[in-house]
C-alpha cells in the first residue's frame, strides 16, 4: 500500500511494501491521492506537470520503489525463551496515581522475591534458552531498588551461571531514583546494559502525579540522584522514561524541560489509566497530534542548534532496521519474553502480571502452559486484521497485546487511540529523515 | 526523476539475535 501525508509544506509518499520514503511537492501529492482512488482537484496540474509526475511514479514503481507487493513472511515458530522481567518486588516508596502496577502491589499483597525465587528465574531462562548465545534479564517493580541486595546477588548468580553455558546476559533496571545512591549508582553503571529513569517533566506536573507515601510530591527528592546517574553514565545506555495525561497535554514542554535538565535520551508515553481525570480520550487525539508536531519543530531546531537529543519515538530506521520477520512478531510477550512474580508464577508480561487468566506456570514448575504460549505465539501482524490497511503496520507491529486485551478484551484487536499517537509520531519520525537528509546533501 | 526525490531506499530472517521495531536496528546486518 502506499501512504501520502504531510509535515507542514513537506509532502511525502511511503511505500509499505518496500518501506521507501519519498519527497514531493503538493502537486505529487494530489496526483499520488488521485492514483490511489481519492476524489481530489487536479486542476492546478498543468498536462506536462502531469507527464512529468507520472513519469516517476513510474519510473520509482519500476524500480521496485513505489507500490510493491508486500511480503508476508510468518514469524518462526521458536519455543526458545529470549527475556525475563523479575518483578524483584511487588512493593514501592511512591504512590503514582497512574501506576498501571496498583502503586506496585499488583492487585494483591506487597511482597518482595526472594534470591531462591530469583535464581530459579534465571535457571528457567537459561535452560529454555536453546541455542540463544545472548540473553535478557529486566529488573522491574514496584521500585526494585527496594530490594537491591537481591537485585545484586542476581547479577552475579546469572554471570556466573552464564559463563558456564557459554551465555552472556544483559541487565535493564527501571527506577523511580529516590534509592539512587552513590553505592547503588555505581553498581547500575557498572552491570546495567540499560537503566530506565522515571521522571514526567517540569516539577508541577511531575509532583501532581508523582507522590510520595505520605501524599507530597517526589520531583526534589529525584531530581539530583538522576543527573548525577546520568553524569556517571556517560556514553552507556540510559533514558528517562515519563508518562503525559490529560493534564500535561502540553507534554512538549515536559521533554523540553528534561532536555535542559541534561537528560538527552528521552521517552514521554501517553498515560495507560482507567482514571476519569487522567486518561487519554479520543477527543483528546488532534490537541496531542498538534503537540506532536510542536515537539518535532523544537527537536529539529535544537538539533540544528547542536543541542540535539534523542526522543524514543521519533527514531524511524527505513535504511536498516530489523528483519521481517521481527517486523511481524514484535516484543514476543507469552512466547520468548516473560514475566516472574516475586512468588516465582509466570506471566505473558509485566502489564498482565497478576491477571489469573494469564497464569503460565511457575519457575519452580519449570513448565508453562502450551494452550496459553500458543495463543501468544500465533498472534502476529498477520492475524491483527485492523492492521491490513494501516501504513505503520510494519513499523509498530501490531501494536501491544496487552493494551489490546486491557481495552478492547482481545490481544488481537488493536487499541485505536494507541494506533493515531503511533501514525503520528511515525509520520515525524519520517519527516525528520528527510530534514537530516536534505541538510547532509547541503554539507 | 524529475519530481520526487527519494529519501529512503531499504537495502536475513529471524536469527534472534535482536533486542526485545520501528527504531531498532537489525544487530547482524549492522
Amino acid at each position: 500500500m502506499v501512504h501520502v501525508f504531510h509535515y507542514q509544506d513537506h509532502y511525502y509518499i511511503f511505500d509499505t511494501g518496500s518501506s521507501s520514503l519519498h519527497e514531493c511537492d503538493e502537486k505529487g501529492a494530489l496526483l499520488m491521492r488521485e492514483k490511489l482512488g481519492e476524489a481530489v482537484d487536479t486542476s492546478c496540474v498543468t498536462p506536462e506537470e502531469r507527464a512529468e509526475y507520472e513519469a516517476d511514479f513510474a519510473e520509482l514503481e519500476k524500480q521496485g520503489l513505489l507500490f510493491k507487493e508486500e511480503v508476508k513472511v510468518w514469524p518462526p515458530k521458536s519455543n526458545e525463551v529470549k527475556a525475563l522481567c523479575l518483578h524483584i518486588c511487588h512493593d514501592c516508596n511512591l504512590r503514582c496515581r497512574y501506576c498501571f502496577a496498583d502503586e506496585g502491589a499488583y492487585h494483591a499483597k506487597r511482597e518482595f522475591m526472594s534470591l531462591e525465587t530469583a535464581k530459579k528465574a534465571i535457571d528457567f531462562l537459561i535452560e529454555n534458552s536453546g541455542d540463544r548465545k545472548v540473553l535478557e534479564t529486566d529488573f522491574f517493580g514496584g521500585e526494585p531498588l527496594m530490594n537491591f541486595d537481591v537485585v545484586k546477588q542476581t547479577v552475579y548468580y546469572a554471570k556466573e551461571q552464564a559463563a558456564k553455558r557459554g551465555k552472556k546476559f544483559l541487565f535493564t533496571l527501571t527506577t523511580n531514583g529516590l534509592l539512587l545512591r552513590d553505592d547503588v549508582a555505581d553498581f547500575l553503571n557498572e552491570e546495567m546494559e540499560n537503566v530506565v529513569l522515571s521522571i514526567d517533566g517540569r516539577k508541577e506536573v511531575h509532583d501532581a502525579v508523582r507522590k510520595t507515601a505520605n501524599g507530597k510530591g517526589s520531583f526534589d527528592l529525584v531530581i539530583e540522584n538522576l543527573k548525577n546517574f546520568v553524569k556517571i553514565r556517560g556514553d552507556k545506555h540510559y533514558y528517562v522514561r515519563g508518562t503525559f495525561t490529560s493534564k500535561n497535554l502540553d507534554f512538549s514542554k515536559d521533554v523540553l524541560f528534561l532536555a535542559d535538565n541534561g537528560f538527552d535520551s528521552i521517552s514521554m508515553e501517553p498515560v495507560v489509566t482507567d482514571i476519569p481525570d487522567l486518561w487519554i480520550t479520543k477527543e483528546m487525539i488532534p490537541e496531542i497530534c498538534a503537540e506532536y508536531d510542536r515537539l518535532c519543530d523544537a527537536y529539529l531546531k535544537r538539533e540544528a542548534e547542536g543541542k540535539g537529543f534523542n526522543f524514543f519515538h521519533f527514531n524511524v530506521d527505513l535504511d536498516g532496521g530489523p528483519c521481517l520477520s521481527k517486523r511481524v512478531s514484535a516484543c514476543g510477550a507469552g512466547n520468548e519474553y516473560f514475566s516472574v512474580l516475586p512468588n516465582g508464577d509466570i506471566y505473558p508480561c509485566h502489564q498482565f502480571a497478576g491477571d489469573k487468566e494469564f497464569r503460565m506456570g511457575s519457575v519452580f514448575e519449570g513448565k508453562l502452559d502450551e494452550a496459553l504460549r500458543n495463543k501468544f505465539k500465533n498472534s502476529c501482524l498477520f492475524t491483527r486484521k485492523k492492521c491490513d490497511g494501516c501504513f505503520a503496520k510494519f513499523i509498530c507491529s501490531g501494536g501491544c497485546s496487552a493494551n489490546n486485551y486491557h481495552f478492547n478484551g482481545d490481544i488481537d484487536e488493536p487499541y485505536e487511540i494507541t494506533c493515531r499517537m503511533m501514525r503520528k509520531r511515525i509520520e515525524n519520525g519520517m519527516h525528520i529523515l528527510a530534514v537530516r537528509k536534505a541538510e547532509e546533501e547541503k554539507r | 526523476m524529475n519530481k520526487i526525490k527519494t529519501v529512503a531506499r531499504p537495502q536475513i530472517t529471524g536469527c534472534g539475535e535482536c533486542r526485545s521495531v520501528g527504531n531498532q536496528s537489525c544487530e547482524r546486518i549492522q
